[in-house]
Order: structure tokens, then C-alpha cells, then sequence
């Protein structure tokens, strides 16, 4: 057993043909034509030494333990490593049972030579697709006859193998377009990073020079005269004001609060209806308004949700929401009567002073403040209104600043972008963001280059995300490739990872995987669901075109 | 988890309830209790074949007797039948309350959809009558002694003067004949309550269950009688429950269940194991067994019904002949309306019970071959790509298959007989590509019509009525997928008619000759309804109510679809309908295929999928399987692979899966479990030709396709039990199944005096009346042929069985220690009529005194030697035997090279090979290319 079809054409065997065109028994492909030259004993491939006469060869039973004395027969088709237990009849010992021969071996002159899966031999079925010669059904079972139609199958296969010839040459040459286009799409970013450097590094020499003048500007606004905070009048009409105004907010929290309970003993009611709803209801009836309620349901349900006042939070709410008292947060008695700070008797001392010697005192005071609040010996004073100057200052700095950062997180996301894997030749960058559609059954699925596949409802346009693109991988395939080339083939493919989609009712979180194939436009093929809420995409684009040959190459040499 | 709030317990359910407390009360009687139901003498009329008279049943009360005509039926095949029904509802004397429509009458019919013939009366028999007893002699060689006490009524069933059967020796015997309802006031409660006047009357006039009210138009109407089964302590059948093979105790006590087993048609959900609740189907046939006797009842009746079951050791029974003591099994029918009618079979071997009930009830469909190959399903495949799709990774990875499935999916909105047009855009063409390997299609149909505007099949079911009424005699409406849907009334003939019209192949557009049906939701499932089925005061065809007709109803709607089936074709290449059927009844057989519903993805639903198949075997319905993988749930990969393992020796072999599980199809398991479940497909393919052969002979003799031990083995007491493992129909093939996980081993009860060989090794077990021990790695199917055997075989795969029809055979010959074995092989086209007429072969083959020879198995006299015969075997003339494989050949064959064979009168020497089988495992030779036809007589000499 294995995998037939990956040895299926062999192309080069075309080649041989002539120089191995002797008397092979029937199915014997000319690479294994070497076996079968004696003409009086058969040695089994696999275990040379059992030898059996030639007129076991093809005659129906099956003698070797590899299959290989009937390799124009479906007498040995049975054989497996898990069937070492009768070749013939008899249980066997270590044997290897693995079939010697990858199938029955069609000539098709005119066509392709192929294998075709020893099961299918004598079956009373054409397999045209692998045996256009019929040579498959040789002895004819039931009557059946399949004619030789190698001629028309390989006119048609060569027609259409022109077509895919001029088509693959058509995607070549648009994906050096695509390459062309990804790579102006490349500079173009590389000319950005180059700009922007430039501009940030005017920028770092502009910010020095305005936190310079920003410094300055303090620095004056620092010694100006504080005039005197208003009288302690003003301050306890303020302090009045505030406690009106925070007792007000205490109120309110309270009725928030107490409506906040009563949501949240609602909220606690409804999840409890939901609940019993979804252990109730029978998943066997499929309501599908019932499904989407009890899916909708558990996602909520999954979803974190934000503890709404946990008991930390209620306490600190109790405490807030506590009338302000003797003991309370803030005693609003020493606000209403302010004392007087050392700063503030320094301050009026000079009234009691000539005024000559109280402009001096003045701006010695001054200086001396300056130098003491420079070295952090007092706090600059919390009330001091800033000068338009100082504004103006600030402000300059602040609009340079954002923009150097802006600046500098541009260029991280350009630098970023230019290490980011687009494939070979950079190519998947010419494509980023275009999207490309496909109608199937009841769905149109969309698939966004290197951005997000989605499935989107033709009865209600609904849009679901199976996937967000995170990376580019490469798969191995085995497909056939059929007529129109719309279809994988089989080796190595580039393959498109989008994971993390939308969460799936009783199942994982959507993903897709779109596995790619050169073609000449850029066209989504098929779209499966391989497990649930896994989807698979197959996808013919011209971006993957030499890489799969190159793929193709590398696997030729192993 | 089942949910039990959604189903009935026995004390929810007002007959049962009022059965059990009767059966309670008489046993606080003791043996003071005296039945109420009496023969009267001079009513006995002794016919031809048969005993009328009427049953009195006095009420405590007083006022007249009522009156109850009885009819004893005596067969020729040795089947007795009672028949009790009621003189005023026969008058239709009886005045129905809400001014119902339903018919007056008990409900007489369900002879007509269970049986195919009323038996021929038995012309030898011969009947006398005294005042106590009338006493029947009948039977073969009048071995069978029925004894009718007048007195209180009951009758003692002898086979050769030994008691094997009692009914109503308990004096449960209760049939609630009519009253008017009357309002009563409160009266004072007796100590003792009489079982028929004090009796719990509080559900006689309406029942309530599940918010649904149940109108009960006729009052209460049950009948209960007592089968006692004297001196047997094993009783199989009345499927189907998740339940062992052979029954259990119903009342109560270690190990025992609470409640009686169950049969009411039902959609349980998620259903669980080890119960007697009830399921989907319900064949009310129990077979009694004890070393070397079986005997049998037949509960005719289609309305709800439930059995109790109490096994009474007994020190010794003055009535058998049993000495010494041994166990009687007492059981407990009651069914909720309809007449009281009970075949009982005296045996005396399990054969001849099946037998005898497959002879009334009809034989087992022969299934076209394809049916007994690989189903592939699942819920659902989505479009037609998608099923071209399965079907081609099938071929790619060289797995067999036969039929791929449809659930609900394929249709546009569930309007069946329609398809999604986005989805499938072009079934004919899916349906070419299967058919280009003989490969079928399943779509499925249900019972329940859409109601939705510009939906022609509602549209004419609505203007022709042919749907089922509810009590006030309209158009019942109830849910189930569709959303609001109508249910097809299959009692009506004119019903029928009209769903053969649209199943022609230009009525149902898509579908080709390779396309057949699936049956599912015909309990009937209603999704809003009580128990999620009909009400019981629904109105069916002749006005029945479908409390009368409940277990019978899946039946008729898979006969419908039979009878479509059968005539897409016309009539001159008419072939045999397949169609698999959820709901069933006794009879169904006749049809398709059953499986066990909706089961988990779990090992204990794979265990219990082995007696649940086996059960149904021997309740004559052996077309039977289990979804392979489970139902619900995702199985591991080693779960999955076993159960493959399993299923290859199911009689109905199909894999199905939720559409919330993962896809699981057999190519996606991997490494190594793709090649092991290969394999187990292979296999089943390879013995396609024993299974074909063991299918027809349930077809002629209603033996069972899979065989429990006591079947097999009747005088083997140590394995009444035994419930799983079992053989292949007659081939010896003994299969056991691993249903556990992580199992290194398994062990296989061997019966004493027997020899066996493993199928794959050839190594030697003898069977000594106990266990034996093989190991069992993942690869390894538990598997042993019996000696004396001869297996037929195809050991060329294909893709699928079609693709074998004109490969050559293997015969596979296991010798006794006496160097003898013998076996058959029946082959026909597989899916026609032909063999009818014919177009069949049927070879015996018997090795003896070192000669294999093949004969043909009917005698020449017999043998239809029409054009369709001739035809037939002139196509299979050239199929030949391939080899023969003879294990346990003595040693010195060693030295023999060659064998004669002798076909047509001329002798050719052939090839032969020898293997000398070393320590426990037995010599094998091998002819290699006889060369023999297989159609033909011919022997070899060793």
C-alpha cells in the first residue's frame, strides 16, 4: 500500500521505453524490466531468495510475499504490512509484505505511461483516467471491453497541456510583474525610512533647542512675585463650594450605586435564564434560532467579563460615599479658616518695610527662592499661573515631541515591514490587501492577502472571520491536477496561515489554511471545511509560480 | 445525558401504574387470590383448528359479567394464538366522551401490518372438553398439549407432556373493559384494595404528562396478562433497549432495574446504557431458554407496552418434570389498548422459535449486496463536491466503500425531495461518479412534511388529506426539523399510492437508479409533542387513534417507501429496495435495515452496541448495526479504530457522525490507524461472500445473521449469558470485539468438546468450557473459525463489492480432529428479483473421507431451470475457485505435492502446498488453482 498516485506519471519513463521494449511480462513498468529477464525462474524482489518458476508469474496467485510475481494481476492486492499473515494461504514470519511494485503499468502509446492501483485490475472498470489504453481490463470480467483511447486522451491532454504551457508562461511572466511591482512597493517604504530619518534627526536637534527655551521661560516664571492667594475669604467660599459640590457627587454615586445593584441582580437573574435555557433545551432539535441563542450565549459566557464591585471595590465605594465628618476624609473646618504657611509670613514681612529696601529684600527673596526651589529645597508653588510665554514654550516642545515620536514609530513600523517575510522575491507585497471572492453554496468566502479570510452569508450578508493572517508556511500535497489546472498537483506548496478567527460553537476558534498554486490570475479554487471551524483554501495565484518550481526542483534532487 | 423529565416512568403512565398495583395486589392475596376471568364451559365451540368461547369477568361490583370472546388458533408450524377481545366494543356499544371520531372498536389490525399470513390451521388436531378444561393436542406428531382451565381462566402450554408455558397462572390477567364515565363522590378507602373495583382511577378519563393533555376518549381500555416461563431462567428479545442480551429482573433488588422494560417508540435522546427505557423500536417477541429447550411469546399488540420480568427460584415444581428445583421466569405484559393477542412457540430449538415467528412475521429482506458493504455517513456531507470529494479519497487511499449517506442537509430547507440548489448544484453528476464504481447513494426522507407555502408535496398532502389528524379530525401541526410540519399518514392506501408518485425518477429530479433511502424520525419523532412524539389522541387513517397504532406507525411509513422503491423501476428490472429505518416494529424485517439511533462516541455504547445487535438477531430482525464511531462526541483514534473492528462483523455496517464532531471519515486517522482500519474493511469485504450467504439463508429460515452463544450452542448452560461474542451466522467464524481501552489482551469462553483455530495465526484452541486468553495489539481482530467449517471468500480487495462480482473464490476449509467440515455459498446478481426465478447459485460443499466436493445445494427436482437461470450461471461460468485452504491437515500431507481434481467427469492433477504448523498452531495445505468453477459440480482428492 502507499501512496500509488505519487509515482503515477513517470515522466521520464517515456525515455526508456524504446530501449526496454522487450518481451516484459504483462504490467511490468521498463524501470523494474531488469526483474523479470530470466526465463526459466522468477526471484521475488523483495526476498531474492524465494525462486519460483517462470510460469508463476502472472498466473493468478499470488506467490511472493511482495507481490511481485503478479504484477499484470490483482492476485496480490491484498498484500499490506498489516496482512503478513497469508501471502498465499500460509502465515509467513518477518517477511516484508509491502507490495514491490508501485501498480499495474499502462503503456498509453500515445499518451502518458501510468500505474494503476493493482485493485483496479480486471474490475470490470475503465480506468481511462490512469490506463487510457484499457490494457487494464485485459481479460475482460463480465464482458467489459475498453478500447484503446490513448489517441483522443492524448490529444486532448496535450491540447490542454499547451494551454497550461502558455498559461504557466502567462503567470511567469505576471508574477515578475508582481516581483517588479513589490519591489517598487519596497522602495518606496525604504525611501520613507530614508525621509524620515531625516526628518527625525532635524527634529532631535529642534527639541534640544526648545527645551532650552522652555528651561528659560521657567526659570523666569519661577522668580516672579507670587502674588497673594486670595484672601481667606475666597479660600473657604471656594472650600464651601467644593464640599456642596462633592456632597452632591457623593449622592449621586450612592443612586449609581444602588442602580448599579439592582443591573447587576437583573444581569444575575437573566445568565440564570440563559443557563438553565442552555442545559434545557434539546441540541437533537436543531432550531436554528435556538442554536444561535444558546451559541450566542456561550460566547458571552466565555468572554472575560469585567468584575463589576467586587467586595474590595464596594469597600472603597462605602468609604467614599461616607458623609465627610471629624473623622472623614477631609475636614473641611481647617479649610474654611486657613492657617498661615512660613512662605506666607515670609511673604508679608515686607509690608512692614521701606519700600527702597523692599524692592532689595524683594529680589534677593526672590533669587533665593528661585535657587532654593532649583535645588530642590522648596516645592515650586502649586498655584503659580503660567505665563503665555511659557505656555507658548511648552507647546512648541510638545507639538515637536509627538511629532518625533510619530516620526520614530513610523519608522520602526517601515523598518519592521522591510524584515517582514513577503515571501520569495518579496512578492506577497505587491498583493498585500487585495482580496479575491468565491461563491460557494450559500456562502461567498473572501480571502484578503496577508489581512483575513471570511465567510459571508448570501441570506443575510453575515460576515464571519475564519482567520487573520499570521504567517507563511510551506505544505506538502498529493492532489490531482484536473484538465482546466485549477488544483494543487502534488510536492511542496507555499501555504498561507490565518488563525485566530471567530470563536466557533462547540469547537475552536476558526482558522484557515490557504494553500497555494501557481496560476496565471489570482483566483480562490475551492474552499473546504476539513474539521470543524478548520477550513482549508486552495488558491491559484501567479505570486507562488517559480517558487513552485523551485520547490519542484528541490525535490526532483532528493 | 438522557433527559428523563422528557419520558414516561412506569408510575406516570396511568396503565401501568394500574397493571402493577393489580399485579402488587394479587400478591398480597398469596394463594387466596382467585382471577375474576372465567371460560364460560358452554361457550366452547371446538373447530377445525381452532377453540372459540367468550371469558367472563365478574366485577366486584356486580351487574352483568362482562363478556370477552377468546379465540385459540392452533398452527400447523406448532404456534398457538389467544386472541382476547371485548363484546361491546366490537358492537361498537360504547359511547365516546368530547365527541370523538375514534373508532369504537379495540384496534384488530395489527395482524395486518405485522404478519404476512395467518398460518394454516393445524388439520391434525384434536380437541376435548370437560367442565373443568378443554385440552388441545397439536403439533407435529401432536407433541404440543394446550390445557384451558375454565376457572379461572388460564391455559398450560406442555410440549411432550412437560409444562413450558402458563398464561395467566399468576391471575394478572386484567382487561379494562368499558364504562361510562360517572362522577363519583369520595367514598371511604378499603384496607385491602380489589384490584378491579378499589383501583387507582384517578387516570382513567385523561392523562396529563409534559404540560400535554391526553384526551382519552374511550376510557381506560388496557389489557395485562402473566407469562410465566416454567423452569427457565434466561429470556431474550423484545428490542429495542440498552439492555443485556438476556433480560433482566424489573422489580427491584441488586442488579435488577425499578422499571418494567419499555416499548414505545420514542426519539431518545442521548440515550443511556443499561436500562429498560424504552427506544426507537419495539419487537414484543421473548424467547425462554434453558439447557436444550427454547419457547417463545408474541405479544401482538402496537400500542404502548411494558413487560415486567421476576425470575422465582423454586424448590421443585410439581408441573415439570425439571427435578430437583430451578428457576421459573415470570413476566408481566400490559399495553394500553387493543386487543390481547398472544402466539406462543414451543420450540424446541432457538432455530425452530425464530423460525416459527419468521414464518408469521416475514422473513428478513434479502438486501441487495451493496447493503452489506461500508456505509460512509455522516450528518452531513455539504455539498455534491464534498461527496465527490470523500469518494475520491477513498479510491486514493485503496479504502472499500459501497454508499455514501445524506442527512437533512441536502435538501433545500429541509422540503424533502428537493435539493439545496447552492450545495448541490448537480446530484445526477455526484451520483455518475459513484456510479462509475457501483458505488450508491443514501438520501434521507422523513415522515414529517414541511407546512410552508409553494411546497407542492404540502401543498398536495393538505388537498388530498392524507395527513395525520389530531383529536378534533384536523390536519395535525406539530415541529420537528422543517420547523411547523404535517406527518404523512401511512395507514391510508391512498397515502401510499401518492409517495410511490413521488419518488419516480421524474418526481424526485436528482436521483438516478443508484440512489436509495434512509427512513429516520418514523417513531413518529415530534419534536413539541408529549414524550417528543404524537398525542396519543391523534386520529390515523380508519379513524384509529394513535394510541392504537403508536408502535406500528414507523413501520407503515418504511413500507411506503418500499413500495416506491420497488416500482422506480419497471416492473421487468424491478430491483430490491434498501431502505434503513430508525422506528420499527415486528415485521420491519420484511423492509431494510435498522440501526440503535443516536449513540455517544464512547467505549461503553461500542460495548453495548454487541448485545443490542444481538438481541434483535434473535427477535428476528437481524439486518441490524450501530453507527460506527458513535453518534455524538469525538472518538479517539484507538476508539474509532475498534470500532471499525467491531463493525466489520455488524450485519449493517455504516459509520455516522454529528455535524458538531470532527470529520472522521476512515483516510483521515492516520498513521497507524488508517492501515487498521483498512484492514478491517478489507476483511469484512474479503468475507463478503459468507456474510451474502448467511444473509439468504435469514431470508428462507429467519435464522439470525449474528449468533449468541446460547443459539449456537443450546446445551452449553455455562454461556446463556454470554452477550459478546458471537459467530457468523452457520460459517463457525467467531468473532469477539475489544470494546475496552488500552486492551492487551481479551479472553474468548470456548464451549467444551469444540475446536477452534485463530482466523489470521491458524493457531489451535481447543474449547474446554472456559475462557482462553489471546493478545490483542491494535492490529489485531479477536477472530476464530470453529472446526468443520467451510468459509467462502474473496481475497481480491476492490473498491467496491460491485467490483468483486467476477473475481475468483477462496475456499477456507477448517477439519475437525475427525478430518470432516462442510459449508455453503449462495450467490445471485446481488440487486434484482432474479433469484426468484432461479438466476442463483447455491453450492453445498462437504470435505469428508479426504474428498472436497461441491454440490448444488437444492435438489435437482426443485430446481428452476428457467431462461433467468440459464442466463446466470452461463455469466458466472467462468468464475472459478482460486484456492483452497484446508487448516488442521495431519502432518503426513506433508509429502503429497498433488492433488486430483475431478470437474465434468475429467481429472487433472493440481498443485497443493504444505506448511507444517509448529508449536500450537495446526498444518495448513494449500491448493493452489484448482481451476474449479464455482457453479459447477466438482470435488478434489487429497
Amino acid at each position: 500500500m502507499g501512496r500509488l498516485e505519487a509515482l503515477l506519471i513517470v515522466g521520464f519513463a517515456a525515455c526508456f521505453i524504446n530501449a526496454a521494449e522487450g518481451p516484459r511480462p504483462r504490467g511490468v513498468g521498463p524501470e523494474f524490466a531488469r526483474f523479470y529477464e530470466s526465463t526459466d525462474t522468477f526471484s521475488c524482489i523483495s526476498s531474492p531468495s524465494i525462486q519460483l518458476p517462470i510460469s508463476h508469474v502472472n498466473d493468478d496467485f499470488c506467490d511472493c510475499p511482495d507481490g511481485s510475481d503478479e504484477p499484470g494481476t490483482s492476485a496480490c492486492a491484498h498484500l499490506s504490512s498489516l496482512s503478513p499473515y497469508t501471502v498465499g494461504a500460509v502465515p509467513i514470519g518477518d517477511v516484508n509484505t509491502t507490495l514491490a511494485l508501485p501498480g499495474y503499468y499502462c503503456k498509453n502509446k500515445g499518451h502518458q505511461p501510468s500505474y494503476v492501483p493493482f485493485t483496479n485490475v480486471n474490475d470490470g472498470v475503465c480506468d481511462y483516467q490512469l490506463c487510457c489504453d484499457g490494457s487494464d481490463e485485459w481479460a475482460k470480467v463480465g464482458g467489459i471491453k475498453c478500447d484503446d483511447r490513448c489517441k483522443e486522451i492524448g490529444k486532448e491532454w496535450r491540447k490542454l497541456d499547451e494551454q497550461r504551457q502558455k498559461s504557466a508562461s502567462n503567470a511567469a511572466k505576471r508574477r515578475k510583474e508582481l516581483v517588479a511591482q513589490a519591489a517598487i512597493l519596497r522602495q518606496e517604504v525604504e525611501v520613507k525610512i530614508h525621509t524620515l530619518e531625516t526628518e527625525i534627526q532635524a527634529e532631535e536637534i529642534k527639541l534640544k533647542g526648545l527645551e532650552a527655551n522652555l528651561a528659560e521661560a521657567e526659570r523666569q516664571q519661577r522668580g516672579k512675585v507670587v502674588k497673594r492667594p486670595g484672601s481667606g475669604g475666597k479660600l473657604s467660599m471656594l472650600a464651601q463650594l467644593a464640599r456642596d459640590r462633592i456632597e452632591e457627587l457623593r449622592e449621586a454615586l450612592i443612586e449609581v450605586r444602588s442602580q448599579r445593584d439592582m443591573s447587576k441582580g437583573r444581569i444575575a437573574e437573566l445568565e440564570g435564564i440563559l443557563t438553565t435555557f442552555k442545559e434545557e433545551y434539546n441540541p437533537n432539535f436543531n432550531d436554528e434560532g435556538v442554536k444561535r441563542a444558546v451559541r450566542g450565549w456561550e460566547d458571552y459566557a466565555a468572554r472575560d467579563k469585567p468584575t463589576i464591585g467586587d467586595e474590595a471595590h464596594d469597600r472603597d465605594l462605602d468609604e467614599i460615599a461616607k458623609p465627610d465628618s471629624e473623622t472623614g476624609a477631609i475636614k473641611w473646618n481647617e479649610w474654611e479658616e486657613p492657617e498661615e504657611s512660613d512662605v506666607d509670613v515670609l511673604y508679608k514681612i515686607e509690608a512692614y518695610l521701606p519700600a527702597p529696601f523692599r524692592d532689595w529684600i524683594d529680589k534677593k527673596l526672590r533669587d533665593l527662592r528661585v535657587l532654593l526651589i532649583e535645588n530642590g529645597v522648596l516645592a515650586p508653588s502649586s498655584d503659580v499661573g503660567s505665563s503665555k510665554e511659557v505656555e507658548e514654550a511648552r507647546n512648541a516642545l510638545k507639538a515637536t515631541e509627538d511629532s518625533l515620536k510619530n516620526n520614530r514609530n513610523q519608522l520602526n513600523t517601515h523598518k519592521e515591514d522591510l524584515e517582514k517575510n513577503y515571501g520569495a522575491d518579496d512578492v506577497f507585497r505587491a498583493l498585500k490587501d487585495q482580496c479575491i471572492t468565491k461563491d460557494s453554496g450559500e456562502y461567498t468566502y473572501e480571502l484578503c492577502w496577508l489581512g483575513s479570510t471570511k465567510q459571508i452569508s448570501k441570506k443575510n450578508n453575515g460576515r464571519t472571520t475564519m482567520g487573520n493572517f499570521v504567517s507563511i508556511d510551506s505544505v506538502t500535497v498529493d492532489d490531482e491536477v484536473p484538465p482546466d489546472g485549477k488544483g494543487l498537483g502534488s510536492g511542496v506548496r507555499v501555504a498561507l496561515r490565518y488563525e485566530n478567527g471567530q470563536h466557533c460553537w462547540n469547537g475552536p476558534n476558526r482558522s484557515t489554511l490557504v494553500v497555494l498554486a501557481c496560476a496565471e490570475t489570482d483566483e480562490l479554487w475551492k474552499i473546504t471545511e476539513e474539521e470543524k471551524c478548520v477550513y482549508r483554501m486552495e488558491v491559484g495565484t501567479p505570486a507562488v509560480c517559480e517558487v513552485a518550481e523551485k520547490a519542484q526542483t528541490l525535490k526532483d534532487e532528493l | 445525558m438522557v433527559k428523563h423529565e422528557n419520558f414516561k416512568t412506569c408510575e406516570q403512565s396511568g396503565f401501568c401504574k394500574r397493571n402493577r398495583a393489580y399485579a402488587d395486589n394479587v400478591a398480597t392475596y398469596g394463594n387466596t387470590w382467585a382471577s375474576p376471568y372465567t371460560l364460560d364451559p358452554n361457550s366452547v365451540r371446538i373447530r377445525h383448528g381452532y377453540v372459540t368461547g367468550t371469558v367472563l369477568k365478574s366485577l366486584k361490583s356486580g351487574g352483568q359479567a362482562v363478556q370477552l370472546p377468546v379465540k385459540l388458533a392452533f398452527l400447523e408450524s406448532g404456534v398457538a394464538r389467544v386472541t382476547i377481545d371485548e363484546f361491546k366494543r366490537q358492537q361498537k356499544d360504547i359511547g365516546l366522551r368530547h365527541g370523538s371520531q375514534a373508532r369504537k372498536e379495540r384496534y384488530n389490525e395489527a395482524a395486518a401490518w405485522a404478519l404476512v399470513t395467518d398460518g394454516e390451521l393445524d388439520k391434525s388436531f384434536s380437541g376435548e372438553e370437560s367442565e373443568e378444561e378443554t385440552v388441545v393436542r397439536y403439533g407435529p406428531k401432536q407433541r404440543y398439549r394446550a390445557v384451558i382451565r375454565h376457572d379461572p381462566f388460564s391455559i398450560d402450554f406442555f410440549r411432550d407432556d412437560e409444562l413450558h408455558i402458563k398464561i395467566n397462572g399468576r391471575g394478572l390477567m386484567n382487561v379494562e373493559h368499558w364504562r361510562a364515565m360517572v362522577v363519583k363522590v369520595e367514598k371511604g378507602k378499603s384496607e385491602k384494595k380489589d384490584p378491579e373495583d378499589g383501583e387507582d382511577e384517578s387516570t382513567w378519563w385523561e392523562e396529563t404528562f409534559g404540560g400535554n393533555i391526553d384526551s382519552k376518549p374511550r376510557g381506560p381500555e388496557s389489557v395485562g396478562m402473566d407469562i410465566s416461563f416454567i423452569g427457565y431462567q434466561h429470556v431474550y428479545g423484545i428490542p429495542g433497549h440498552a439492555s443485556s442480551l438476556s433480560l433482566k429482573q424489573t422489580r427491584g433488588g441488586p442488579g435488577n432495574y425499578e422499571q418494567p422494560y419499555r416499548l414505545y417508540n420514542s426519539d431518545v435522546f442521548e440515550y443511556e446504557m443499561d436500562s429498560p427505557m424504552t427506544l426507537y423500536g419495539a419487537i414484543p417477541l421473548m424467547q425462554a431458554h434453558r439447557k436444550d429447550s427454547t419457547v417463545g411469546v408474541f405479544w401482538l399488540n402496537a400500542a404502548e407496552t411494558w413487560i415486567d420480568i421476576v425470575k422465582q427460584k423454586v424448590s421443585s415444581n410439581p408441573n415439570s418434570l425439571v427435578t430437583g428445583g430451578g428457576t421459573d421466569t415470570e413476566t408481566h405484559w400490559f399495553s394500553e389498548s387493543g386487543l390481547l393477542d398472544v402466539f406462543v412457540f414451543l420450540g424446541p430449538s432457538p432455530k425452530d422459535v425464530v423460525a416459527q415467528y419468521s414464518e408469521l412475521t416475514g422473513y428478513t429482506q434479502l438486501p441487495q449486496q451493496f447493503a452489506l458493504g461500508y456505509h460512509q455517513c455522516r450528518w452531513n456531507y455539504v455539498s455534491d463536491e464534498d461527496v465527490k470529494e470523500v469518494d475520491t479519497n477513498f479510491d486514493k487511499n485503496n479504502i472499500p466503500y459501497d454508499v455514501i449517506w445524506l442527512d437533512i442537509e441536502y435538501t433545500d430547507g429541509k422540503k424533502y425531495f428537493t435539493w439545496d440548489p447552492h450545495a448541490f448544484p448537480d446530484p445526477l453528476g455526484m451520483e455518475k461518479q459513484l456510479n462509475d464504481q457501483e458505488r450508491k447513494l443514501v438520501v434521507i426522507i422523513d415522515p414529517h412534511i414541511k407546512n410552508v407555502d409553494n411546497y407542492a408535496v404540502v401543498k398536495e398532502l393538505k388537498s388530498m388529506s392524507l395527513g395525520v389528524k389530531d383529536k378534533n379530525n384536523k390536519l395535525f401541526e406539530g415541529w420537528c426539523w422543517p420547523g411547523s410540519s404535517h406527518w404523512v399518514d401511512c395507514f391510508n392506501p391512498v397515502t401510499i399510492d401518492w409517495w410511490r408518485s413521488l419518488f419516480t425518477y421524474k418526481s424526485f429530479q436528482g436521483t438516478a437508479p443508484n440512489v436509495f433511502l434512509w427512513n429516520d424520525m418514523n417513531e413518529p419523532s415530534v419534536f413539541n409533542g408529549p414524550e417528543t412524539t404524537m398525542p396519543k389522541d391523534n386520529i390515523h387513517h380508519g379513524n384509529w387513534e394513535h394510541r392504537d397504532v403508536h408502535n406500528i406507525n414507523g413501520m407503515t411509513f418504511v413500507n411506503a417507501t418500499f413500495e416506491a422503491l420497488l416500482h422506480r423501476d419497471p416492473a421487468i428490472s424491478r430491483r430490491r429496495p434498501f431502505i434503513l429505518t430508525r422506528s420499527y416494529y415486528a415485521g420491519s424485517q420484511r423492509l431494510g435495515a435498522m440501526w440503535t439511533g443516536d449513540n455517544l462516541a464512547a467505549w461503553s455504547h461500542l460495548a453495548a452496541s454487541i448485545p443490542m445487535i444481538l438481541t434483535h438477531n434473535v427477535a428476528g430482525f437481524p439486518f441490524a448495526g450501530a453507527d460506527v464511531g458513535g453518534f455524538f462526541g469525538d472518538p479517539s483514534k484507538e476508539l474509532l479504530t475498534r470500532w471499525y473492528q467491531a463493525g466489520a462483523f455488524y450485519p449493517f455496517f455504516r459509520a455516522h457522525a454529528h455535524t458538531d464532531t470532527r470529520r472522521r471519515e476512515p483516510y483521515l486517522a492516520g498513521d497507524p490507524y488508517k492501515e487498521i482500519i483498512t484492514q478491517a474493511l478489507r476483511l469484512r469485504y474479503s468475507l463478503l461472500p459468507a456474510w451474502y450467504t448467511t444473509f439468504h439463508s435469514a431470508s428462507t429460515t429467519g435464522a439470525p445473521i449474528i449468533q449468541p452463544h446460547y443459539y449456537a450452542h443450546p446445551s452449553d448452560e455455562a454461556g446463556f449469558a454470554l452477550d459478546d461474542q458471537f459467530y457468523v451466522g452457520s460459517t463457525g467464524l467467531l468473532a469477539k470485539p475489544v470494546t475496552t481501552a488500552g486492551a492487551e489482551s481479551i479472553s474468548i469462553y470456548l464451549p467444551p468438546n469444540t475446536l477452534y483455530y485463530d482466523y489470521f495465526t491458524y493457531t489451535i484452541h481447543p474449547g474446554t468450557g472456559s475462557t482462553i486468553t489471546i493478545p490483542t495489539p491494535l492490529d489485531k481482530i479477536p477472530l476464530l473459525m470453529r472446526a468443520g467449517h467451510i468459509i467462502p471468500r474473496k481475497d481480491h480487495p476492490r473498491r467496491s463489492s460491485g467490483l468483486m462480482r467476477y473475481d475468483p473464490y477462496t475456499l477456507l476449509i477448517t477439519l475437525t480432529p475427525e478430518g470432516t467440515a462442510n459449508g455453503d455459498l449462495y450467490i445471485d446478481d446481488g440487486e434484482s428479483y432474479d433469484y426468484q426465478e432461479g438466476a442463483f447459485i447455491h453450492r453445498n460443499f462437504t470435505f469428508a473421507l479426504n474428498s472436497l466436493s461441491s454440490l448444488d445445494f437444492e435438489d435437482e427436482k426443485q430446481r428452476n431451470k428457467g431462461k433467468k437461470r440459464r442466463e446466470y450461471v452461463r455469466q458466472m461460468d467462468r468464475v472459478r475457485v482460486e484456492k483452497i485452504i484446508i487448516v488442521g491437515v495431519p502432518g503426513s500431507w506433508q509429502a503429497r505435492k498433488e492433488v486430483r481434481v475431478v470437474e465434468d467427469g475429467e481429472g487433472r492433477g493440481v498443485e497443493m502446498g504444505f506448511e507444517r504448523g509448529g508449536a500450537g498452531t495446526a498444518n495448513v495445505a494449500t491448493v493452489k488453482d484448482p481451476g474449479v468453477r464455482i457453479g459447477r459440480d466438482w470435488r478434489v482428492e487429497f
